[in-house]
């Protein structure tokens, strides 16, 4: 009984000791960007593997959801009679969450795992100690190119998503639907605008911080082989995701409160 | 013995004072003395899984001690953090037991690595000693190669390659000759005393290789139980009269056949 009863405790406490892990690897990735030297073909080397290389995923995926979503919003607008509409909804959904938290997920499944499995396995093989044996700091080397080149990269790709849905869109509903190019695209600008696409550009960016720290400490904490790599890499993409989600939350109600949604220009 | 490698106060190296490691329940290091001094060969000896690669690793702060101290060349290493042991690291090279080469790159680029990060950016340069270090081990024909595609012996030579390249004040070689054919090992150990001759570096060198001691050593430590059993020259190893030195030595076994 009583160790049921201290069971919630001691899930705190791992909670606790895990934020404070990543806020020592947050703190250690600040003063790498200080002090640390930044290896800049790193940085260009990450930023083909990981802006370079996501696109075709996030890609897909805002359009597919563009598609979906304007053929679900189309069929219930239809019964009142408002299914001109559908491009006022879709674009701003799009804009302020499907794009960002998607793009996010892709990228945390694409990216987070290979960052910690990349990093896992030097861990577990030595690698990393050989770094630090000849006095280079591991989060300089490893995690500070992978931290620049997500930071420049996923506000770029949540834009890309978003394009790219708005565009499967317009297919959906002007070839599919036969609603008229003109006022498709009437409501999308009258109910989106920069302000809108800047939001879901910016959630891109705290997702990047978010991604980059969890995938990357998971990597540097790998232990036991081929095993714990795996383990980490599973981690990973499933805090990642999940810090993501909880994060985009209270964001999109931080923005709403500065950027209120709605005002047409 | 030369002048150079006579023990005096001012050329010690690495002192380690009471040094006390445990991994959990496992008590690895129960109080280690060790003094090493400058220019000298010392070599590590004792059985599998006694903690020679843990008490090496606390000589540059990759391990941090229960207890007891690390001095390198007057730095209290094991009360530095990891960004303050850049100084210290960079007076050392350190083979890995396993080699420990970067996998992403090619043999050459791993050998480059030391200079390139401590800052040689002349190209010319970075090739040439990089060649000059590959031909040394015999790797140079390979050096376009991954470290996948190398055999273990190979991994291991690319390895001391990279722990020498950027002239090292002290080497750590683990287990060098493990793994290498005989003709190879007697070209380690040549190197090994080479570079103490020309250069005056000093090396501690883990091996289970008796041939290898008694050629290299200057002393020789013996670690068991947690402690260093035994310290010496090697003709104070070849006549101790302790029955599990001899045995080391002689690589006999109690084991009733
Ligand atoms: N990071 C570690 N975590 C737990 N145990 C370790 C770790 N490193 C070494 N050990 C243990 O310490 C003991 C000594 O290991 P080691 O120094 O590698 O032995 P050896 O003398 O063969 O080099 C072994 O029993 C090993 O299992
Ligand atoms: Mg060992």
């Amino acid at each position: 009984m009583e160790k049921i009863l201290r069971l919630p405790g001691r899930a705190f406490l791992n909670f606790l000791t895990y934020m404070g892990q990543l806020a020592a690897l947050l703190a250690n990735l600040g003063t790498a960007v200080r002090t640390g030297v930044w290896r800049l073909k790193l940085v260009a080397q990450q930023l083909v593997a990981i802006g370079y290389g996501s696109q075709v995923v996030v890609i897909v995926t805002g359009a597919f959801t563009g598609a979906v979503f304007t053929a679900q919003t189309y069929f219930k607008f239809k019964d009142f009679g408002v299914e001109a509409g559908v491009g006022a909804i879709v674009s701003v959904a799009l804009c302020r969450e499907l794009g960002p938290v998607l793009a996010g997920l892709m990228v945390a499944g694409r990216v987070g795992a290979s960052m910690a499995a990349d990093i896992g396995t030097m861990k577990v093989t030595e690698q990393i100690d050989a770094l630090r044996v000849m006095a280079v700091h591991p989060v300089d080397y490893l995690v500070l190119p992978r931290f620049i080149a997500m930071l420049i990269s996923m506000p770029f790709l949540v834009a890309e998503s978003i394009t790219f849905g708005l565009l499967a869109s317009h297919c959906a509903a002007v070839y599919g639907f036969g609603i008229p190019q003109r006022w498709f695209w009437n409501h999308v600008f009258e109910h989106t605008n920069e302000t809108d696409l800047f939001c879901g550009m910016f959630k891109g960016f705290v997702f990047g911080i978010l991604i980059t720290i969890i995938s990357c400490h998971q990597g540097l904490a790998a232990e036991n082989g081929a095993v714990g790599v795996g383990i980490g890499t599973t981690r990973a993409v499933v805090f990642s995701s999940l810090a993501l989600l909880v994060v985009n939350f209270f964001l999109s109600i931080l923005l709403n409160y500065i950027f209120p949604m709605g005002v047409a220009t | 013995m030369n002048d150079a490698l006579q023990p005096s106060k001012d050329r010690v190296f690495i002192e380690v004072r009471d040094l006390t490691k445990k991994f959990g329940e496992q008590h690895v290091l129960r109080g280690v003395n060790l003094t090493v001094y400058r220019g000298e060969t010392l070599v590590l000896i004792g059985p599998s899984g006694e903690g020679k690669t843990v008490l090496m690793k606390h000589f540059i702060g990759l391990l941090k001690p229960d207890a007891g101290s690390v001095v390198v060349d007057g730095v209290s290493v094991h009360r530095l953090r990891e960004r303050q042991l850049s100084a210290t690291r960079k007076k050392f090279g350190f083979l890995f037991q396993n080699a420990a080469l970067f996998d992403a790159m090619t043999v050459a680029e791993n050998v480059a690595f030391p200079l390139v990060e401590s800052g040689v950016r002349d190209r010319a340069e970075i090739i040439k000693r990089v060649h000059d270090a590959l031909e040394v081990v015999d790797l140079e024909e390979h050096k376009e190669k991954l470290p996948v595609n190398l055999s273990g012996g190979m991994r291991k030579r690319a390895g001391i390659a990279r722990s020498v390249v950027a002239n090292p004040q002290c080497v750590l070689y683990d287990e060098p000759t493990a793994s290498l054919d005989p003709v190879v090992a007697d070209v380690i150990d040549q190197l090994i005393m080479r570079l103490q001759h020309r250069f005056r570096v000093t090396s501690i060198v883990v091996t289970h290789d008796m041939k290898s001691v008694f050629k290299i050593a200057n002393r020789v430590a013996m670690l068991k139980n947690g402690v260093i059993h035994f310290c010496g020259t090697p003709e104070e190893l070849r006549n101790s009269p302790d029955a599990d030195i001899q045995d080391f030595i002689e690589g006999r076994s109690h084991l009733q056949g």
